[in-house]
């Protein structure tokens, strides 16, 4: 939705500077460029704010960074270039003089002079024409792009209203609001708030004692405590880690033809655990990308680089092996970049970034850091890519080295056989001997040869040595099978003899140009001096405080998740063709406070739990959702759908269904039939879990890459890195949470479970019950009014038809209470199914 | 996916809004007069609250979704299309060019022979021939004879598609990038290599918006050989929306179950009981609705809406019960059989006549490496008599003129053998530089063949069309100037046809 509001006004821009492109009305320039001289001479132009976003998306396609695709030897992106005379002798920008400015003229032109010119499909509105001029006139003043400085800690901003602030979030929100003649919106009322932060810091809703409590409480930190209290719950990890998965393209399946089953869960597990442990988030990074370097690196360590293991696995037949490994360096390259700097460097892998400061050297200089696995490209390791990390138990353990120890037993025990016994041994049995260990023999020899056996068996009883020999291949048997058994997950190693890395020719492995080293780009922080140029130190350097964009795009993300919008709304994209913060000195703030907090991301979180701006209700007004109908101002609290993998944890708990266990290999719950086999021409079938399997939390659900769980939408396909999700309303999604399985079931134990909780018999008072499991607020009288009414015809219809009732309880595997009348459940159901399809239910609101 | 929602039918205002001040009193009588209609439809209608609200919101929040869902985008379509709709026959696998359509049959004399170097021209090969020692020209195995008006040669193996050579053009220059089947039908339907891009569908219905409120814009069904001779999957992002909104993404119809996921009501649940219930929910979100002031509410009181009649839109459009035994004559004895490549033919035209933009067929079964001597036979068995009779059945009820359909695959095939040509099995590898497909209707020039190859059918030597070509002509007929429509992601405008394509007006009527 977002995004496509994007594109509207992206049209309606169009629109408008087509018809003002018109030759005819070249009269309105003149109009216009008076006003730019006039009406806005009071408003200061910010090179950043206002003016590069402009330059970057309409000229700096043919006069920025790229070298190769660079019109007039004119850069708009560099001041020296700028200002300087171009190969007309023109300049191109006078400052203070808009009207000795070639540009002006340019974009001003009524002819073929006209830039940007029509044919490249860029036009400039007359309102970015104004802002130019006027930037111009007021000197042309540049800045290097907001997001490649080092952010600095800015004061908090004078306030008027300072009785509304409950930490500095709330001084730069109110701040802009002031100025923007807004106000803020009252806090929401605490049966809102307590549902909110709990879905928010566990991804569960509250429990109706949780709820009772926190109404209870009247002291003046009800509220934080109970913030801390789910900061430090168990479900916390397992929230937090969803969007991680997303962004670490995390899948049970290689993707690509075959889409083989692999074992990565143990990398997920370590996530969750290190958000449990709220270990600060330099070192999350360092021990993701370079665990493996770390000196006497744990298994854990290891485990935890798991991460640039995530990508897909090609194993399609005929596929060229050096291009997929290929692929699998480009994937961790841009997948990194992403992820920590919120930049496309993706762009720069077959020519220089269009519009941000990064060559396709600097590409491939970066990429050097992940090219040094000791990988082959095709699928070597079982359904894995080696290298592969074992991660046997304890009992395995101790189990393979009983075998192997029964091994080399045996082994000395025949060699003393052999050494005693040999002079014994006659020549029918030597034959024998070598008989069983000569190359499969044809079958008529088997045949013969078990007769042999049987024969020599029966003429002389085995000997000792045959004995020994027989039981050392049985135990050979069982030490492969227990290796086998042993659980495997890919890790990050590095080559002891370093590949060399070459800029790839539009990034095609049949094209290595120039030999590389491993770097950084220049126009960021600069990589330590005196250090090894290895990923463990390229993680260092990530992490470096100096770097511009880790922290703000971090803390970008945390506001992403809690608000639904990020501060800057490209949360994938922090370059030039990202958007300009609508609040960049809070977003400056929350990333020097996170540095200074020792990259603690609990800290993180509960200082946006608990502003006065997280708190707001979210009711809006008319007037408001025409002001900022994308609440980039925060004049009211967020209110968005949950996701759908929350959607399904939120009906299991409010149901109790839900199975609690933290982290172990994915399980399978419902599924419609022939989904799997649709994607795998028959050859797959999906083998559906019994039992609590099927109630475990979301994430655990196995993520098959050609064909995900079916039960989610809006969602990655964990195929390549996804930090931003886009958010529908289509009427699939309410098919889905109407009629699927477990959705359906969840409705009908949560029918169940307030037939027999409630003390009352009134229906009233089970409606009341169910309502409150889901909403953690009691009906209003009109509304409970609806459901009773509601109810009452859905016992009346399920009498007509108790076959009917009966076979809607029968939905889901869970057994049916028999004790429960069976009209009166289906009843129940119907208003259960309606309650977990509210839409208060499927928002956090 | 993209629906038409309720609240925009027979208006034709577009996505990106006039103010409430810029909406004519026609206007609003359109959008009420429509409302009213849609809530009549329903069993037991809905809260009067409820709709007054909703026609309110519709009316006066300027920044409504329910009124941009399904419009065109501004000033879209760019000037009068052609078609008004797509049915892409998408052959998965890669049919051979050499045994269909390109006839060559000066091929016998090289029969054997390597290829000259002059003109492979070093070309990139798959793992599987790389290594291949002896690449020996294989000729035709199926033979030619001519058809229609302009004699147009075509293979023994296609008589149906042979019937119809005067209503198709047959393109013989077509010509990609990638050599792997995923990566080329990724390329062909996304215009990139790599998972990630909206489908062509979803451009469609992100430009065009949709033309019938009670089904999705985007159709999708699929369909394999029954022997499942070769490995083609169809990954969910062929139909995927890539970084558009998922509402653009294709919707699928199924083969079994139901034909959309989660479609049918839960067992014991009938129509009515779902109704009631629906009616609570809409007067439930309705006071939620007024109490939050959220134009999202708004929305989803109408997608549920939608979602019910979409319970009765669908089956119904599926159930091929009241169709007359002459359409399964027609399209051939397997029309009858739920899955099969005939079968989702006929529910083609079904959906063609209900307005759907974009109907996209998938049929793998094509990757003829080792079996070619059987395989390609079975094959053009399988989809010769459907894909005819589509062209045949638009054309007796007038649709073949605004529908374009399209019938292809994703590369062409080795003019060199496979394998050992005397041995039982042999076959031909992927060939990206050359190969043949077919378009009819929706104002491409019928009866025509278009492009030529060498003597060896392996390069193009007159009109060649690369794929982004054929996207950028595709989008011509639907009324879109390829340049225009695009959606800024990760900073960049993209685009369908990347930075490429050239309308193919050669083809034009």
């Amino acid at each position: 939705m977002n995004a496509n509001k994007h594109e509207s006004e992206r049209g309606n821009i169009r629109a408008d500077s087509r018809s003002f492109a018109d030759k005819t009305l070249s009269g309105i320039f003149v109009v216009l460029l008076a006003l730019a001289f006039s009406a806005h001479a009071e408003t200061e132009i910010q090179f950043n704010r206002d003016v590069r976003p402009i330059l970057s998306d309409k000229c700096f396609f043919c006069h920025g960074p790229d070298k190769s695709k660079r019109k007039a030897d004119l850069r708009l992106d560099h001041q020296e270039t700028a200002l300087g005379k171009s190969e007309s002798g023109k300049i191109a920008i006078v400052p203070g003089k808009p009207e000795a400015s070639e540009v002006v003229a340019r974009i001003t032109a009524a002819d073929e002079d006209l830039m940007p010119p029509v044919k490249s499909g860029r036009v400039l509105s007359q309102k970015e024409i104004q802002t130019l001029t006027q930037w111009i006139k007021q000197g042309a003043k540049w800045e290097t792009h907001w997001s490649f400085q080092t952010p600095q800690r800015p004061a908090l901003p004078k306030i008027k209203n300072g009785g509304w602030p409950k930490n500095e979030i709330d001084h730069f929100i109110l701040a802009k609001l002031e100025s923007e003649k807004l106000k803020s919106s009252p806090e929401a009322a605490k049966e809102t708030l307590i549902r909110r932060i709990t879905l928010d810091l566990t991804g569960l809703p509250p429990t109706t004692d949780e709820v009772d409590n926190f109404l209870k409480d009247k002291s003046t930190n009800a509220y934080e405590k109970v913030v801390d209290r789910l900061l430090a719950s168990p479900r916390y990890g397992e929230r937090m880690v969803l969007e991680w998965l997303d962004a670490a393209r995390y899948a049970d399946s290689n993707g690509y033809q075959g889409d083989r089953v692999r074992t990565m869960w143990p990398w997920r597990d370590w996530v969750i655990d290190a958000l449990n442990k709220n270990m600060p988030f330099d070192q999350f990074t360092i021990e993701q990308l370079a665990g493996d370097l770390l000196p006497n690196a744990t298994t854990a360590q290891k485990i935890a680089t798991g991460f640039n293991r995530n990508h897909m696995l090609n194993g399609e037949g005929g596929r060229i092996p050096e291009e997929s490994r290929v692929d699998y360096v480009f994937d961790r390259t841009e997948t990194t970049a992403a992820v920590w700097l919120g930049v496309t460097l993706g762009c720069a892998r077959c020519h220089d970034h269009k519009y941000d400061p990064f060559t396709q050297k600097e590409y491939y200089q970066v990429s050097a850091f992940f090219n040094n696995v000791p990988e082959v490209g095709g699928v070597d390791n079982d359904a894995m890519a080696n290298p592969v990390l074992e991660l046997p138990t304890e009992k395995q353990t101790k189990d393979i080295a009983k075998l192997k120890e029964a091994i080399t037993a045996l082994e000395a025990k025949i060699k003393y056989e052999k050494s005693v016994a040999g002079t014994n041994i006659n020549e029918e049995k030597v034959v024998l001997a070598a008989a069983s260990t000569a190359a499969p023999a044809p079958k008529k020899k088997k045949a013969k040869k078990q007769q042999a056996d049987a024969a020599a068996e029966e003429a002389a009883p085995l000997t000792e040595n045959q004995k020994l020999e027989k039981e050392q291949e049985k135990t050979r048997k069982a030490l492969t099978t227990a290796e086998n058994s042993v659980l495997k997950t890919m890790i990050m190693a590095e080559r002891t003899e370093p590949r060399e890395t070459f800029i790839l020719a539009v990034g095609s492995y049949e094209k290595p140009g120039e030999k590389v080293a491993p770097g950084v780009p220049a126009s960021l922080n600069s990589f330590s001096k005196n250090v090894p140029t290895n990923r463990l130190e390229f993680a260092k350097w990530i992490v470096d405080p100096g770097n511009p964009l880790i922290a703000r795009v971090t803390v970008n993300r945390y506001w992403q998740q809690f608000f639904g919008v990020g501060l800057v709304k490209t949360s994938e994209d922090f370059g030039q063709q990202g958007e300009w913060p609508v609040h960049k000195d809070l977003l400056d703030w929350l990333a020097t406070e996170f540095v200074r907090s020792g990259w603690n991301v609990k800290a993180m979180h509960k200082l946006i739990m608990m502003s006065a701006t997280y708190q707001q209700s979210s009711q809006s007004t008319p007037e408001l959702n025409e002001r900022d109908p994308e609440n980039r101002l925060f004049a009211r609290g967020a209110r968005f759908r949950l996701p759908s993998a929350i959607l399904r944890d939120q009906a299991l708990a409010i149901s109790g269904l839900l199975k609690e266990k933290i982290g172990g290999p994915p399980v399978k719950p419902y599924q419609p039939p022939g989904i799997w086999e649709d994607m795998s021409l028959g050859k797959v079938s999906y083998k559906q879990d019994t039992g609590e399997n099927i109630y475990r939390r979301s994430l655990y659900i196995f993520w098959k890459r050609t064909i995900g769980p079916t039960m989610f939408f809006d969602t990655s396909a964990r195929q390549v890195c996804t930090v931003r999700l886009p958010r529908t309303n289509t009427p699939l999604h309410s098919l889905l949470t109407l009629n699927e399985t477990g959705h359906v079931e969840a409705a009908r134990a949560l029918a169940e479970r307030v037939m027999l909780e409630s003390e009352s018999t009134k229906p009233e008072e089970k409606i009341k019950h169910a309502f409150r499991l889901a909403t953690a607020r009691s009906p209003k009288a009109e509304e409970l009014n609806i459901l009773k009414t509601g109810f009452a015809r859905l016992i009346s219809e399920f009498k007509n038809d108790k076959e009917a009732a009966t076979q809607l309880v029968s939905v889901g595997d869970k057994p049916r209470d028999p004790k429960l009348d069976v009209v009166e459940l289906a009843a129940y159901t119907g208003v259960a199914n309606l309650i977990l399809n509210l839409d208060e239910v499927l928002n956090k609101e | 996916m993209n629906f038409r929602s309720a609240s925009v039918s027979k208006t034709t205002q577009p996505r990106s809004g006039r103010s409430k001040n810029e909406m004519t009193p026609l206007d609003q009588q359109k959008l009420l007069m429509t409302r009213r209609q849609f809530f009549g439809r329903s069993a037991t209608g809905i809260g009067a609250a409820a709709l007054a609200s909703i026609l309110n919101q519709d009316l006066f929040g300027a920044n409504s979704a329910v009124r941009n869902d399904a419009m065109p985008l501004t000033g879209f379509p760019n000037f009068a299309p052609k078609a008004k709709r797509i049915i892409y026959l998408m052959q998965s696998g890669a049919p051979s060019h050499i045994d269909l359509f390109d006839y060559k049959p000066g091929l016998e004399k090289y029969r054997g022979e390597e290829i000259p170097a002059s003109v492979t021209l070093g070309q990139r090969l798959t793992t599987m021939t790389g290594k291949q020692a002896k690449k020996g020209v294989l000729p035709s195995i199926a033979k030619f004879s001519q058809h229609g008006k302009n004699g147009t040669w075509i293979s023994d193996f296609l008589p149906h598609t042979a019937s119809i050579v005067n209503d198709i053009c047959i393109v013989k220059s077509m010509f990609t990038e990638a050599i792997n089947h995923a990566p080329a039908v990724t390329f062909f339907l996304t215009g990139g290599e790599m998972p990630g891009r909206p489908s062509m569908g979803s451009w469609l219905s992100y430009g065009l918006g949709s033309a019938n409120e009670n089904l999705p814009a985007f159709v999708v069904m699929t369909s394999r050989d029954e022997e499942g001779s070769c490995g083609q999957i169809f990954y969910d992002y062929y139909w995927g929306s890539g970084f558009l909104p998922s509402k653009y993404q294709g919707v699928k119809f199924r083969g079994e179950g139901d034909p959309v996921l989660y479609l049918s009501n839960p067992a014991g649940m009938s129509t009515k009981v779902r109704r009631g219930i629906l009616d609570d929910l809409a007067q439930l979100n309705e006071i939620k609705h007024k109490e939050m002031c959220d134009p999202e509410i708004a929305t989803r009181i109408s997608q549920y809406e939608m979602a019910y009649r979409m319970q009765a839109s669908v089956p119904e459009l599926s159930d091929l019960s009241t169709e007359p035994e002459s359409t399964f004559e027609m399209y051939g004895p397997e029309s009858k059989r739920p899955g099969t490549f005939a079968r989702n033919c006929v529910l083609a035209r079904r959906l063609a006549e209900k307005g759907v933009r974009f109907i996209h067929l998938l049929h793998s079964g094509w990757d003829q490496h080792k079996n070619l001597p059987t395989q390609l036979k079975n094959q053009c068995v399988d989809t010769d008599q459907p894909s005819a009779a589509l062209v045949k059945d638009l054309k007796q009820r007038g649709l073949l003129d605004d529908t374009l359909v399209i019938w292809g695959g994703e590369f062409g095939r080795t003019t060199f053998c496979q394998g050992d040509p005397t041995a039982k099995e042999f076959g031909r590898d992927h060939h990206p530089r050359a190969f043949s497909l077919w378009i009819a209707g929706g104002g491409i020039k019928p009866g025509i063949s278009f492009g030529e190859t060498d003597d060896y059918a392996h390069n193009v030597v007159r009109d060649p069309v690369h794929v982004h070509d054929l996207q950028a002509t595709i989008l011509r007929q639907m009324g879109i100037d390829h340049t225009k429509l695009t959606f800024k992601f990760q900073g960049r405008h993209f685009r369908l046809t990347d930075v490429h394509g050239e309308v193919v007006k050669g083809i034009l009527a």
